[in-house]
Parts: structure tokens; C-alpha cells; sequence
């Protein structure tokens, strides 16, 4: 009955959808990863429990505020609540909802932390790529046919442009070169603080080709907003030919025309001529 | 203390040492930032609704934006949202419910002729002047005022960082000061409170009103000189050229570290929601149970429940940092420790309701604002969960779904506190009644278009559209939210025009409203046994107490349904 009135009203959505709540009509990006359903359920799970909690509390409140509104003949009870029955009953309200609520979705958070977010792949199979952001742009590493970072035959792609292969797992690891940024895909469900000082890591694994955007989410100056990369997921032939294509053919920094572009209104002294880190081993 | 001898203009209004007087003074200055930081809002919506459009002239947008044709340009829309955040914060709510109603309400809620200190409790409120001052010249400053967020993150706010001009180190300056002026508040109201109670008033006999002011206090002693230290080491990076917060590329030097700042910031910052949101429980508590003509239920319960949370709060600062990278342990100790909050706030809702349940309720202005703290908190409360939730919050940290939730904590929760305590004290402030016809319509406006820009805005945090940006119209995955922006927007332009019937009551009903009687609403605590005008000094002999604070429909007064905290029950 419910789905028939939703799906009645979704039907309805030009006429509804500029007066009623954007919720009927705005969902998250399509998920096209390997854990992201993780964190889509975790977030249904607290929409309905809310959603319970929050309908008692109203409910109560109104059916209180029609059944003991003032009128004539009608007296307060006086009463302060603070009997044993009273506080045993409003500790066990406490408890009710730390264990229906707290607890599952603690359960199901750790859970997939160690199954998932926390679990970061090992072996041949992994596609490793270093992130740098600077104001206002991302730029990617890969480490080239001797498998490691900070040497001559490392792949540098244009700025903003991030290719990953389809259904390999992928770790990230990024440091930025000036101020806090946030490496967000919200078609991944990932989030990664990049702050200056540290170099962080994630992972995911993507299950769709397609290109998807990449967005700063931390506020970092004027053009944060205009921060936009693109991860393109390719097929694994698709992935190996743009990787080829990366190959550098002289040891010209031409990769390094793109830096200081005119959105740059940062104090910087130009790039570093080395600016990545040699791959930190994760236990 | 007590001085009962003419005092000229000077030391009567302004420089005053009378405890209401000073609240007053707060109140006015908050409330001034209040429309001053909601219509900064205003303008921020406008660029999100219509990027890159001119502003038009009914939001002043050609005086404002004269340089740019009425478009509000990247630079100035980030300084938007930096100062919409601290003054709101800084200089709206905590003045309106602290600085106002912390130094109207606690001595004549305790029985005290005055603050312990008066005199500190002058140079508080003129520091905060003094504070507001130095922020409102940040906007006079030819690159314009601060604009690296109101948690103004190095290195970004750090000189190296990018953002032109001087105003992020007044914004600095300016906050420190007002960061001195609340611990000066902080500890006279704890000391006012421990050493100041009339004979009688036990702490379990206090209003839950003072208990929220004083936890709140108690909170800001502690964790205000931990933020202000960490603005002086900014200060000191932004001045003398210390590299306290700056690392990574723009360093010239090693050992700076700009993840200690958000520790610090933190550490102070989330006990801030609380300190903002423990008065207005205080009041709400005490609200429902006066306008439900009923003993507030499990008054002590409640008192301990906000004791717990106020605890609690100390401890929860790292769930603002799950994706800075922070270790695992650390991450799933904070998840912990946030999601026990929920027992004892489950607490204390039952208790609301536990008021409301078999009373006689009566709806005037300040009762339908108090109970809409319990819907709006309610929700702002419930949806802490997902950003408490590690996993969740990776996607939705840092969207539109966090503004939304703590507008509905801070913002919504916190304002509506403020107008259910303004028009319920409002006649023992000014010796006149509020129209309750425009109070009423106020709530209504107010509330119904207030839901409306939260709840959709955690709807657009929830798509994944992304805060603090310029023009959302750049990413692909919001461009089909984009209407919801716009009515949002509109929605938002209804809250702020509701609130000029709301300044239209008070300054009307300031000047030209019905004469109150002492007690209008007939409630239990002691300012309302005082008569108008309450003299520099307050109480002609300290009162003595018998009763708790919530005395209503007791049975064993015979010919009205309340009975003042100074008034022994006859048996």
C-alpha cells in the first residue's frame, strides 16, 4: 500500500515536485563500487529506525497535546514523575534505544570496516595510484613498468584525469601539495581528507566502466568549487592502452605546463620537481 | 551590593553593573547579528539557486556587489558563508542565550542580588563589543573579510594559504576576544551559581534553566582557552611568521602540523554544540512544564541527563575527522563514545514527554516554540546518527546532509529555545506583554519554511551534493537537484521575512504593549515573585526556599494552580 501511494506520487512528479519534500525525488548517485552498497545500508537502516523513533515522539506529542489541552473542568495531574516505576521505565527508554539503535549500526560499521573500507587488498592484482591535489587541481601518478613510485618511468596522466581499470581492486594514496583537500567520487561512496604533512590511503573497486566525477570536498579557497577530475574506467584492455599511451618519450617536465594555471592564486613557488613519495607499505 | 542610590546615564545603561541591564545589552547585540548573519545566508542562497545571477535590488544586491554588476563572485560568496557561520555562532546564539538570558535569568532564578563578579560581568559584555568591532572592520578591508570557512582550517588560513588581504587575521583577533568575554561570563556564572544560591536553593531545587547555563558555563571555562590558544598559535602564524599549522609544500620549516589544529578546534568545537544547546533543553524543560501546569517529570533524572551529555561531549570531538585519516582505534572509540550520547537524550525526551503527558496544556507563544524544540531537535538529534556512524559519514561528511543536520541542531534548535525564552520573558524584561496573535503567526511563518530549507538540504547532502561551493551547477551529478536549490532558496527568503513580524512585536510591544502583571503566565520560580521594576539589587530580603521549581497543580494549594519556590505549602 505504501509503495502504491510512493510510486502514485513519484508518477505525479512534475506536479509534486517543486512543492513537496525533494526527498521522493533525489537519491545518491548511482553506486558503481564494489563496497559502497556497505554504506548505503547502514544509512537505510538508520532511516527507518529514526524514522520509528522520531514518529513515536510526534505521535505522543500530538495525541498529548489534543487528549490534555487546557479547557474548562479539566486539572493537570500532579505528579513529578520521579517514582522507581518512573525512572526505571525512562532508563529502560535509554537502553531501548542505545541497543535497537547504537549498537546494530556500530555492528554493522565495524563490520565493514574490517571486511571492507580498513581491509586493503595485497598482491599482483593491485592498481596503485598517488593522488596529489594542489589549488585547484588533481594530479595523478602511476608507477610505471618498474612497479614503483619516485623513479624515471613513472606515468604521469593530464591533470585531472584518473583511468582505473574495471573489477581490480584500486589503493590510493594521496598528500597534497599546499592546503587541505578531500578526494571525493560519489558515485565510489569514498572520501579521503588529503592534508599537508601526511600521506593517507583508501580503496575501491570499481564495478562499471564509465567516467564519473571526482570533487574536492574541503573548502580549499576561491576555485574549490571549480575542482572537478574525472576517473574514467576503462575496460582492462582500454586501461593498458591509456597507460601505454602515458609512456613518456623524452624526460622533457612537460607534464608540469599545466601548474600555475591562471585559477592559481596561491603563494606557491611553482611545483616540486620530485612531488610524489615513494609508495608507503600498509600493514 | 545592594545600591539603592541614583545612578547617572552613563553607569545605569551603559557602563552598567546591574546584571539585567548587561543581559539586556546582550540581547541587543544579538539579536542584531542575527538579522545581520540570516541575511548573509539570504545572499549565499541566492548564489546557490541562481549561480552567477545578479542579486537582485530587494537583497541590496547592487550596493552590495556594485563592482561586479550584483554578482556575487567566488571570493565573496566564501566570505559569505565564513562569517554567516561565526557570527552566528559567536555572536548570535551565544549572546541571545548566554549572554542575555545567562546573566537576565541565573541571579533571579537563584535568588542573588547580582553576578559574584559585576564588574567582570561589564568588561565581558564590552570586550564582546569590542570583539564585534573588530570583526565588523574585517568588512571594510579592501580584499574584504575572512573567507577559509567558520572552522578556518590552515594552511588554508594560514598566510601561505591563498586567501588575499588582512581579514582572516581579524576574524582571528576578533573571535579570541570574543572567546575572552565568554570565559569571563563562564566563570562568574559558576561561581555566581555555587556560591550565590539563596537559603534553601539546593542545586536539585534549581530551574533546569540554570542547570543548562550552568553546565554550559562550565563547558565554556574548560574548553574556550583551549580553542583560544589555538587561534593565538594562527594569530601568530598569520603575524609574526610562525609555521605552528603549516606543512607539506608550503613549509619553509619542519614540525608544523595543520591535523593539531583541528584536534584543538574540535576539542572546543563540539562541546561548543553543547554549550549552545544546554541552555535551551534548560529552558524547554522548564517551559513545558509551566505551560503543561504540571511538575516538570523526572526533574532530576533530566538534570543528571544533561550532566552526562555535557560529559560526554568532551570526549566525542573525533567523529568531526573520520576521513582525515585518523587511526582505526581512535575512529571506532569516538564512533562509541558519540553514539552514547543517544541514551542519555532518549532520557530526556521521555522526560518532555513524560511533562506533557496528563497535563493541562496551554499553547501561548513561548510553549509552541518550545515544544517545536522537540521536533526540530528531535530531528537534528536523530540524523547525529549517520554522521556518528563511521562508514556513513565517509559519504556524507562534508555535504549539504551536515549543514542541514546542525542547522537543525544549532540553528533551528537554539533559535527556537531563544524565542521561547524571549516571549516568556519578555514582560518581566520590559514590564509589557508581546502580542500573542503576531507571536503566534511568527511560530507558524517560521516554522513550517524552516523545516523546509533543513530537512532538504540534508535531501541534497544525501545526492551528494557537496558544501561550500561557489556554483553547484559545475558538477553533473547535482545539476537534477538544482531546482531544489532554488526553492530552498525561496523558502529560506519566507523564514527571513518572518522574522520582521517577530522584530516588529518586540520593538511595538517594547514601547506601546499591554502593561504585564508580575506573574503573567502564573510561573513557580522566583524572578516572578518580584514586582516591576525590579530595583539594582533585585531582592529586598534574600528569599528563603521551600519548593522545588516546578510546583503546579499541587493539591495542597487551595486557590491557584502554582505556588512560588518562596512560598512554604501550608499543610
Amino acid at each position: 500500500m505504501m509503495n502504491q501511494i510512493t510510486l502514485w506520487i513519484k508518477k505525479q512528479g512534475h506536479l509534486f515536485k517543486k512543492a513537496s519534500w525533494g526527498l521522493w525525488f533525489i537519491a545518491p548517485p548511482k553506486d558503481v563500487s564494489l563496497d559502497g552498497y556497505r554504506i548505503d545500508k547502514v544509512i537505510q537502516y538508520t532511516d527507518l529506525v529514526i524514522t520509528i523513533y522520531f514518529g513515536i515522539v510526534i505521535l505522543a506529542m500530538l495525541y498529548f497535546v489534543v487528549k490534555y489541552r487546557a479547557r474548562p473542568g479539566h486539572k493537570a495531574d500532579y505528579d513529578h514523575g520521579n517514582s522507581k516505576k518512573h525512572v526505571m521505565a525512562t532508563l529502560a527508554v535509554g537502553l531501548l534505544v542505545f541497543f535497537s539503535v547504537d549498537t546494530v549500526i556500530e555492528t554493522m560499521s565495524f563490520r565493514d570496516l574490517k571486511e571492507a573500507f580498513w581491509n586493503f587488498p595485497k598482491g599482483e592484482n593491485v592498481v596503485r595510484v598517488e593522488v596529489m591535489p594542489q589549488q585547484f587541481a588533481w594530479n595523478f601518478r602511476y608507477p610505471g613498468a618498474d612497479g614503483k613510485f619516485n623513479t624515471d618511468d613513472d606515468l604521469i596522466p593530464a591533470q585531472n584525469q584518473m583511468h582505473v581499470p574495471v573489477g581490480k581492486p584500486i589503493v590510493i594514496q594521496i598528500a597534497p601539495w599546499d592546503v587541505i583537500h578531500s578526494f571525493y567520487i560519489p558515485n565510489f561512496r569514498v572520501k579521503q581528507d588529503a592534508t599537508p604533512g601526511m600521506v593517507n590511503a583508501m580503496w575501491f573497486q570499481a564495478l562499471e566502466t564509465g567516467e564519473f566525477e571526482i570533487a574536492c570536498a574541503e573548502l580549499c579557497g576561491n576555485s574549490h568549487y571549480k575542482m572537478k577530475g574525472y576517473l574514467t574506467v576503462d575496460s582492462q584492455e582500454d586501461y593498458e592502452n591509456w597507460l601505454l599511451s602515458l609512456a613518456p618519450e623524452d624526460d622533457d617536465e612537460d607534464e608540469w605546463d599545466d601548474w600555475g594555471d591562471d585559477e592559481e592564486t596561491a603563494a606557491s613557488d611553482g611545483p616540486p620537481a620530485d612531488w610524489g613519495w615513494a609508495w608507503k607499505e600498509i600493514k | 551590593m545592594s545600591e539603592h542610590h541614583e545612578q547617572s546615564f552613563w553607569s545605569k545603561y551603559i557602563f552598567s553593573l546591574d546584571h539585567k541591564v548587561i543581559g539586556k545589552q546582550f540581547l541587543w547585540l544579538g539579536l542584531f547579528f542575527v538579522l545581520f548573519g540570516g541575511f548573509q545566508a539570504l545572499l549565499m542562497r541566492w548564489q546557490l539557486a541562481y549561480p552567477e545571477q545578479p542579486v537582485p535590488w530587494w537583497l541590496l544586491g547592487d550596493i552590495l556587489f556594485s563592482g561586479t554588476g550584483g554578482i556575487i563572485d567566488p571570493d565573496k560568496y566564501n566570505a559569505l558563508f565564513t562569517m554567516h557561520g561565526t557570527i552566528m555562532i559567536f555572536w548570535a546564539i551565544t549572546p541571545l542565550l548566554i549572554g542575555a538570558f545567562g546573566n537576565f535569568v541565573i541571579p533571579l532564578q537563584i535568588g542573588a542580588r547580582d553576578m559574584a563578579f559585576p564588574k567582570l560581568n561589564m568588561i565581558s559584555f564590552w570586550t564582546m563589543v569590542l570583539a564585534s568591532l573588530v570583526l565588523l572592520a574585517s568588512y571594510l578591508l579592501p580584499d574584504g573579510t575572512a573567507a577559509g570557512g567558520w572552522t578556518s582550517y590552515p594552511p588554508l588560513s594560514s598566510p601561505v594559504g591563498g586567501i588575499a588581504g588582512e581579514g582572516q587575521t581579524l576574524w582571528t583577533l576578533a573571535l579570541t576576544l570574543a572567546g575572552t568575554s565568554s570565559m569571563m561570563g563562564a566563570i562568574n556564572y559558576i561561581i555566581t551559581v555555587v556560591r550565590l544560591r539563596a537559603p534553601g536553593m539546593t542545586y536539585f531545587k534549581m530551574p533546569l534553566t540554570v542547570w543548562g547555563l550552568w553546565l554550559t558555563s562550565i563547558l565554556n571555562a574548560i574548553f574556550v582557552p583551549v580553542i583560544a590558544a589555538g587561534l593565538i598559535l594562527l594569530l601568530m602564524d598569520r603575524t609574526i611568521g610562525t609555521q605552528f599549522f603549516i606543512s607539506g609544500g608550503l613549509a619553509t620549516v619542519d614540525g608544523g602540523d595543520p591535523l593539531l589544529y583541528q584536534h584543538v578546534f574540535w576539542i572546543f568545537g563540539h562541546p561548543e554544540v553543547y554549550i549552545l544547546i544546554l541552555p535551551a533543553w534548560g529552558i524547554v524543560s522548564d517551559l513545558l512544564s509551566v505551560f503543561s501546569r504540571k511538575p516538570a517529570f523526572g526533574y532530576k533524572v533530566t538534570a543528571i541527563a544533561m550532566t552526562t551529555v555535557a560529559s560526554l561531549s568532551m570526549l566525542v570531538w573525533g567523529h568531526h575527522m573520520y576521513t582525515t585519516g585518523m587511526s582505526p582505534l581512535l575512529g571506532k572509540s569516538f564512533m562509541f563514545l558519540t553514539l552514547l550520547i543517544s541514551i542519555p537524550s532518549a532520557m530526556f525526551f521521555f522526560n518532555w514527554l513524560g511533562t506533557l503527558w496528563k497535563g493541562s496544556i496551554k499553547f501561548d507563544t513561548p510553549m509552541l516554540f518550545a515544544m517545536s524544540v522537540m521536533w526540530v531537535f528531535g530531528i537534528g538529534g536523530l540524523t547525529g546518527l549517520y554522521n556518528a556512524t563511521i562508514t556513513a559519514d565517509i559519504y556524507l561528511h562534508d555535504t549539504m546532509f551536515v549543514v542541514g543536520h546542525f542547522h537543525y541542531t544549532m540553528a533551528a534548535s537554539v533559535l527556537f529555545g531563544s524565542f521561547a525564552a524571549i516571549y516568556f520573558w519578555f514582560p518581566k524584561m520590559f514590564e509589557r506583554k508581546m502580542n500573542p496573535f503576531l507571536g503566534k503567526l511568527h511560530f507558524w511563518v517560521s516554522f513550517i519554511p524552516l523545516n523546509y530549507v533543513f530537512f532538504n538540504m540534508m535531501v541534497l547532502g544525501y545526492g551528494g551534493h557537496h558544501r561550500r561551493i561557489y556554483d553547484p551547477s559545475n558538477y553533473d551529478f547535482i545539476k537534477p537537484m538544482m531546482w531544489l536549490n532554488e526553492y530552498i532558496t525561496w523558502f529560506a527568503i519566507a523564514l527571513g521575512l518572518a522574522q520582521l513580524i517577530f522584530v516588529y512585536n518586540f520593538i511595538h510591544s517594547m514601547i506601546k504593549g499591554e502593561k504585564a502583571e508580575a506573574n503573567p503566565w502564573g510561573a513557580a520560580t522566583l524572578e516572578w515573585t518580584l514586582e516591576a521594576p525590579i530595583p539594582h539589587g533585585n531582592f529586598e530580603t534574600v528569599p528563603t526556599i521551600y519548593n522545588g521549581p516546578h510546583e503546579y497543580s499541587n493539591p495542597k494549594v487551595k486557590d491557584r494552580d502554582w505556588i512560588s519556590q518562596s512560598e512554604p505549602i501550608s499543610s
